[in-house]
């Protein structure tokens, strides 16, 4: 493939990231960012996302949500009989919108083509087609980051005013809300987090509860507008 | 970006933070420049209360631990104020630095992840 791969973790936790890194066995660059400093510079607000960046350096896609597989959640039945909150969530997972294989084409079609692939876009057209970035959102992220900080020098419950804050101005920056809520429905020496992330005596929100407030699955993330 | 006073920002620790490098054409990210009059103070330090005005950056502080916080810049209206790439320094999975730039000359796919 005439492009590098190059995958970063937005994990506060660096330690949380080896075994699925180790487990992938890469050959491309395996990057950690555990200030979510890339949320910030490149707009990741949601997993995966991912920009294209060309030869000399320069965005040729803005963030866009990047799965590049079909996830078997999107097809699989719901078993009967579950709980209701449980099958609420599955009904929300398999309304997420799939452009995996769009998306995957699009990658291949710029790496064959270059400047010339219809996906590659003019500098105006990625800055225009960032996500928009108000008052409201930027100081969401200036509240994640201080709690980040806080949380690391201080002690988590320092930390969670200004996420709950940073939760409250951007709703949709997905990152730094399941960054938050999974410290604290993790349940102390599990080796993996918790993926459910629901109803807890920290934040008013919740995986769930928050993905229906948003709109529902259709709305949780980012489509490439390819 | 993390502040512990307002006062001693020098524009080398503005720019490592931000990518938005304090020049005399004003501050600039890529091929953008935004001009601002008095952002540079005469001991070569940011007024941050300029900068953060010119580029739209909002500023909280947690007085109860004295420091304070920088958000990006919202001039453009978007997330990207640029389409130059950024070039903020990670860590590898064997905590050795690295750069995107590394890799100029390839096209690069970044994509970000996370274990939660």
């Amino acid at each position: 493939m005439g492009a590098t791969v190059v995958t970063v973790a937005l994990d506060i936790k660096p330690e949380h990231t080896y075994q699925w890194i180790d487990a992938a066995n890469a050959t491309h660059p395996s990057l950690i960012d555990i200030h979510h400093v890339t949320g910030d510079l490149f707009g990741f607000t949601n997993i995966p996302m991912a920009v294209w960046i060309d030869e000399h350096g320069v965005l040729v896609r803005p963030a866009e949500g990047a799965s590049v597989e079909r996830s078997p959640l999107r097809d699989m039945e719901i078993p009967e009989g579950l709980p209701e909150r449980m099958e609420q969530m599955f009904r929300a997972v398999k309304a997420i919108p799939d452009d995996a294989e769009a998306y995957r084409a699009a990658i291949l079609d710029w790496v064959a083509k270059g400047a010339d692939s219809q996906y590659a876009l003019s500098p105006d057209e990625v800055v225009a087609l960032s996500q928009p970035r108000g008052e409201s959102q930027a100081r969401a992220i200036a509240c994640y980051e201080l709690g980040e900080y806080l949380l690391l020098t201080i002690g988590h419950d320092a930390a969670v005013p200004w996420w709950r804050e940073s939760h409250r101005l951007d709703p949709d920056n997905w990152t730094h809300k399941r960054q938050a809520w999974t410290l604290v429905t993790t349940p102390e020496g599990a080796t993996e987090n918790d993926l459910m992330q629901g109803p807890n005596e920290v934040y008013e929100g919740n995986w769930l509860d928050d993905v229906i407030a948003g709109g529902g699955g259709e709305a949780y993330v980012v489509r490439p507008k390819l | 970006m993390i502040l512990h006073s307002l006062d001693r920002v020098t524009a080398d620790d503005f720019a490592t933070a931000t990518d938005w490098q304090p020049t005399p054409q004003g501050l600039c990210r890529g091929d953008v420049c935004v001009p601002a009059p008095g952002s540079i103070r005469d001991d070569g330090t940011l007024d941050i209360g300029v900068v953060s005005q010119r580029l739209g950056m909002p500023v909280v502080h947690d007085e109860a631990h004295g420091v304070w916080a920088v958000g990006p810049a919202t001039t453009s209206g978007h997330t990207l104020s640029t389409a130059v790439a950024a070039d903020h320094e990670l860590i590898t999975r064997d905590g050795s630095p690295f750069r995107l730039s590394s890799l100029r000359g390839r096209k690069v796919v970044l994509v970000a992840w996370s274990s939660y």
